[in-house]
């Protein structure tokens, strides 16, 4: 029967799995002299391999050699997403197409896909990946784990599957969509976790309470998120409702796909690297200079043994930063913050910067709305006007104008105070925004230069 | 001697009524009267139904954001100053009407506070009040 995990100060660590604890558990220097030794080689084997790694390295002077301590990594150059664009479909790849096992692809919402593909050690190092983030949350082989991601070009599918299917548990191949059969399938077959976007979970679990499923009393355990960044207020309702415990890993199709970092149950916020096979830096996003330790800044990943597409710093856009102390689960590779933010979703409201994670912590603090939202920006009446939709509670409703306007006044104060932009506030019906399948889509840019 | 009502969130968009309608309709539910008041974004509707229990619980089944209050009815004689007499009757005795709505035949459905001196003040000036059995009984066979 699930039940969401306790606080951290009262798990008992000691009887977590972790998947490999000679490299999570590992000392500082030890992570240190293994990405050292890593970083060489792969700058050697991007050098190389890959012209456009070549050509860039030339141009800046750099040559192998010249990477000796893992600060070198800064005289190499950055790769960001218009790299693996230009190159199109193949023109990154560092083997022999024979030598590729699995081709992945990213959605491609904002033109063509980047394309990737993985030898057969990179499907190793992947699935590695994916077993650690899956202990952490507690697989074991006994789990029986139903995949509610949609298998496909995207890297979520798969990549979770061959994790899970590599510490022995049991994949339930569902995929994406129907969501009755996913209620009546954790039913049948006794699922213990589920993989899914977290605003695809908390579809299902409105669903399962429509059909009168009691989550209470199933045998999900956990779930596992990714797909899209998972607010605090999002995970604790669908706990909360599922009686689940729930984590998200990080990751992106370009340096891996899922599985990059993972969520621990000691720091609900952060995520384990896996610095063994991905060096990160932190970066300020105007200079691509490195911000103090400990300070927020732009996540920049360089994969360690990438043998079909080397990526040398690639540019994530992710803000994060990251922490180095031992961690109470036992494990001391570092931990991230996790991602709310990107430096490429921010919106320009009338001069003021505002994240739409921002919009999201505010809309989970009260308690009279659901987590949905969504943000539609237009300038029809000359000036940026930002229009946040939320969904109210039907508890929530009043049979009264005054006190639904006074409400509504309320969620914009409190949008005001933390963006310094007022915002217009849009009351919709319980259920009314949009739940998908994929990742969720909050804001609208409507605005025109005209 | 107050009756049920009926209020449903809303959005001012094509459908969405019908939406709350159907669910009526699809149970057999009659509608009594209504109102319905709008901001330009939402409204809120205010039914008065023959079965408002039932037409609650079916609406909290699919997530709707309804709730039941209570308001005054009362019946109007069919003549000039009726609708009058009864306003007045309110004012003298300082009570404010928040919202009033006609229903089927010559019912109106009045929003107050304080319905008990509301309810006094009205009996007071000879004005017929109606309770839920009684409007049943004399809407019977009134279509709206």
């Amino acid at each position: 029967m699930g039940c969401p995990m306790p606080p951290a100060d009262q798990i008992d660590f000691s009887k977590l799995p972790i998947y490999l604890p000679d490299v999570e558990c590992t000392s500082r220097e030890r992570i240190r002299a293994i990405q050292l030794a890593k970083l060489i080689d792969q700058v050697a084997y991007a050098y190389a391999r890959v012209p456009w790694y070549r050509e860039r390295m030339d141009e800046l002077g750099v040559a192998p050699a010249d990477i000796r301590t893992l600060d070198d990594v800064r005289r190499l150059p950055f790769t960001d997403k218009v790299a693996l664009r230009d190159t199109f479909p193949f023109g990154m790849f560092a083997v022999p197409m024979s030598e590729i096992v699995e081709m992945h692809a990213s959605s491609g919402t904002t033109g063509k896909p980047i394309v990737v593909g993985y030898t057969a050690a990179d499907m190793e190092v992947w699935s590695e990946c994916i077993a650690r983030l899956a202990q952490m949350a507690g697989v074991t082989a006994d789990d029986r784990v139903q995949m509610a991601f949609g298998y496909g070009m995207f890297t979520g599918g798969f990549g979770l599957h061959y994790g899970i299917q590599r510490i022995g548990g049991m994949m339930i191949p569902a995929g994406a969509g129907n969501t009755e059969r996913h209620i009546q399938m954790i039913e049948d077959y006794g699922t213990t976790t589920l993989i899914a976007t977290p605003s695809y979970a908390l579809h299902i679990c409105e669903v399962g309470e429509a059909m009168g499923y009691d989550w209470a009393s199933s045998t999900l355990e956990r779930g596992l998120f990714g797909g899209e960044p998972c607010p605090p207020g999002l995970k604790a309702e669908i706990e909360g409702r599922m009686h689940i415990t729930c984590t998200d890993n990080y990751g992106l199709t370009e340096v891996m796909g899922p599985g990059v970092s993972g969520e621990c149950l000691a720091h609900r916020d952060q995520q384990h690297i896996a610095e063994d096979h991905f060096l990160w830096e932190v970066v300020d996003p105007e200079t691509g200079e490195p911000v103090g330790e400990g300070e927020m800044g732009e996540l920049v990943l360089t994969p360690l043994d990438k043998r079909g597409i080397p990526v040398l710093r690639y540019r994530t856009h992710d803000l994060t930063r990251v922490h180095t102390e031992p961690c109470p689960c036992g494990r001391t590779l570092a931990r991230m913050q996790k991602v709310r933010a990107r430096c490429d979703d921010m919106l320009i409201i009338r001069g003021t910067n505002v994240f739409p994670s921002q919009v999201e912590d505010v809309i989970a603090r009260i308690d009279s709305l659901t987590p949905h939202y969504r943000i539609v920006v237009d300038n029809e009446t000359g000036l940026d006007r930002m229009t946040v939709e939320v969904e109210i509670k039907p508890e929530a409703f009043s049979d009264s104008f005054e006190e639904m306007s006074r409400f509504s006044r309320e969620v914009a104060d409190k949008l005001r105070n933390v963006l310094l932009v007022t915002p217009v506030v849009r009351l919709v019906e319980p259920g009314g925004l949009e739940r998908t399948a994929g990742k969720a889509k909050h804001v609208e840019d409507r605005r025109t230069l005209g | 001697m107050a009756i049920t009502q009926i209020s449903v969130f809303v959005e001012s968009r094509p459908g969405h009524l019908v939406r709350t309608l159907s669910v009526f309709s699809e149970a057999g539910i009659n509608v009594r009267g209504f109102s319905a008041g709008d901001t330009g974004e939402y409204g809120i509707v205010r039914f008065i139904v023959d079965k408002p229990d039932q037409a609650l619980a079916l609406l909290a089944e699919r997530g709707a954001a309804a709730r039941a209050s209570e308001v005054l009815c009362v019946r109007l004689a069919d003549e000039p100053g009726a609708l009058r007499h009864v306003m007045e009757a309110c004012s003298e005795a300082g009570i404010n009407i928040v919202y009033c709505y006609s229903l089927a035949s010559t019912f109106i459905a009045l929003s107050v506070k304080d319905i008990a001196s509301a309810e006094r003040a009205l009996a007071g000036a000879d004005i017929e009040l109606v309770d839920q059995a009684e409007l049943a009984r004399s809407l019977a066979g009134v279509a709206l």
